[in-house]
């Protein structure tokens, strides 16, 4: 009887399991599938019908009638003009309120947390206002620095407990035998967190690659968009007659993170799981 | 290391360039809104002084706004429900699964890792009317006269099928979350209560769950948080609409700075959502510190 009872439950476990897997997952396997479809398919076949032939014309459409290789350029730029400078100053600022001792650093730390709760959406009408006065509209200075400062929270919030975690005695060993702060910080600090940078880096790539409102906000033309509102754009204008170059667009946008996302899921996992339960 | 490390200099150097960027760009961006929040303004021209007027438009006469808190307690509600409780029910599930668990995680994640745009345009595909799209279809075969179900023109349920949406992107992150909290649990305290006869969902409910009740209750904030300040689900996939019936707080503050270039009266909702998501913020900080000194 027991034994019995068990493989019920697993059975019912199995068939929850693939029923989540489907929900999760479909989607973006039915927008691929459905890239390679004629137009013809589109107009015979049922939604979730296999494309009767394996047809790259709505590649050939999307590569030569949008400017995706444009939005990639552009995309590329911004998520290294954000990534870069915001690893390092918030390592530098996470390490610092984590291991040295002053006064108001709790404080300062509290200050920078503040903005985990406050929407970036509230900063737009005087960013807007102060870009324009400046010239920066239309910018990849208006599209990276405002996302730097929205990002420093929530890393600064990692680095500073991951930095919990680092020995300081290799740092006095340094101090005596004659190495500055700052030489400190470069020889040791940085190669030792290499790994919480790495976490915090996949994971500040994936919000900065998917990032929509502010690029949309100070952006203009074709040539300064990221693939996130050239997708919208395109799919805008394309969307109601040309399904097949849609699903291909999408597509096309998604095989990077996709790629990126299963070299280093194990990381970005990781991450996201300790820096939400230990807090 | 503190002697080398301690002196101001040192700690100015480290601190101050995030100090700096932070402190222009978020805090007083904010403070910045709160000026503009006083005036009359189109964004050109003349700044025109008028108090409180704005909030008092805001507050007793303006319908919309009243109806966009109200969508926005909605969204939220159901954000906390699908990516908590849902959330929940994918960790357990993966705590009960033993082969492929890693791949398993792996793939549930990944409406996480897509950008908001692609999944509002899949969607779009997904709950179209003409041509059929797939849902619909899937439907029509319960019920013919769903085929033609209208989801995200329909003001009846657009809120919903948005919040749903948002909720299907980020259910996987708190999957993640409880699922490493659920692993933490230590083994002896289910296999005890299953010596006492504890039925399996007894084992959870009783047992597992309240052991990792601080993750949950920090996590509904979180949620609570994330959804006050959606945006980019109502813009894309509804437009707010139809009419205003998926209007947000955060998309209504969008619109009537960025599209009717009313600046001060944008910057006031702008200052309201940041009231809101503070108190929030506040109670947030005071549950999980409360948790933190038992």
């Amino acid at each position: 009887m027991k034994t019995k009872k068990v493989t019920v439950g697993s059975v019912i476990k199995w068939i929850l399991v693939v029923l989540l897997l489907v929900i999760q997952v479909y989607p973006f396997v039915y927008v691929m599938i459905s890239s390679f479809k004629s137009l013809d398919d589109f107009r015979k076949l049922p939604a979730y019908a296999l494309p009767s032939s394996f047809y790259i014309g709505n590649y050939v459409t999307v590569f030569t009638k949008s400017h995706m290789l444009t939005y990639f350029k552009n995309s590329v730029i911004v998520l290294i003009g954000v990534l870069i400078p915001l690893l390092l100053i918030a390592l530098m600022a996470g390490f610092a309120l984590s291991k040295i001792k002053f006064r108001g650093k709790k404080f300062l730390l509290n200050y920078f947390l503040l903005g985990l709760m406050l929407p970036m959406q509230v900063a737009l009408i005087p960013l807007f206002t102060i870009f324009n006065k400046l010239g920066l509209i239309n910018t990849y200075a208006a599209i990276i620095l405002p996302q730097i400062a929205f990002s420093l929270s929530y890393s600064i919030q990692l680095f500073y407990s991951f930095s919990k975690f680092f020995p300081e005695e290799i740092l006095e060993a340094a101090i005596i035998d004659g190495c500055s702060p700052m030489g400190c910080f470069f020889r040791m600090v940085v190669p030792l967190s290499l790994n919480s940078v790495i976490t915090v880096a996949t994971m500040q790539a994936v919000f900065c690659w998917n990032e929509y409102i502010n690029a949309y906000t100070f952006t203009r033309s074709t040539d300064m968009k990221t693939v996130t509102l050239g997708l919208n754009d395109y799919v805008g204008s394309m969307g109601l007659t040309d399904w097949g170059a849609t699903f291909a667009a999408i597509t096309v946008t998604v095989i990077p993170v996709f790629i990126f996302y299963f070299f280093s899921s194990k990381r970005m996992l990781a991450g996201m799981a300790s820096g939400a339960v230990k807090g | 290391m503190q002697k080398a490390f301690g002196k101001k200099s040192i700690i100015l150097l480290f601190i101050f360039p995030a100090f700096l960027i932070y402190t222009l760009f978020v805090i007083v961006s904010i403070v910045w809104a709160g000026y503009y929040s006083f005036f009359d303004w189109s964004g050109v021209g003349e700044k025109i002084f008028i108090g409180l007027q704005n909030y008092i438009e805001l507050l007793s006469r303006d319908d919309v706004f009243r109806s966009t808190i109200w969508h926005t307690v909605i969204y939220t509600i159901i954000n906390v429900l699908i990516q908590v409780f849902g959330g929940l029910l994918f960790a357990i599930l993966l705590s009960r699964v033993k082969k492929g668990r890693v791949a398993l995680q792996t793939l549930y994640y990944v409406p996480v890792v897509i950008s908001s745009v692609a999944i509002c345009q899949i969607f779009s595909k997904l709950l179209s009317v003409t041509p059929t799209g797939v849902v619909n279809q899937l439907l029509s075969v319960f019920n013919p006269a769903l085929k033609v179900m209208e989801w995200t023109s329909n003001p009846n349920i657009s809120l919903y099928v948005t919040a749903f949406v948002e909720g299907y992107k980020y259910l996987g992150l708190y999957m993640v979350i409880f699922y490493a909290a659920l692993i933490g649990v230590p083994d002896e305290l289910g296999e005890a209560a299953r010596i006492d006869g504890a039925s399996l969902f007894q084992e959870y409910w009783h047992v597992r769950i309240p052991y990792i009740k601080p993750v949950i209750v920090a996590n509904c904030l979180l949620v609570l948080n994330g959804s006050l300040r959606s945006f980019e689900f109502s813009y894309l996939l509804t437009h707010g609409g139809p009419g205003n019936a998926s209007e947000l707080m955060t998309t209504y503050m969008y619109k009537q700075a960025f599209t009717s270039m009313k600046y001060g009266y944008g910057s006031a909702v702008a200052i309201m959502i940041v009231i809101i998501c503070l108190i929030v913020g506040v109670l947030f900080k005071k549950i999980t510190g409360e948790e933190a000194e038992k």
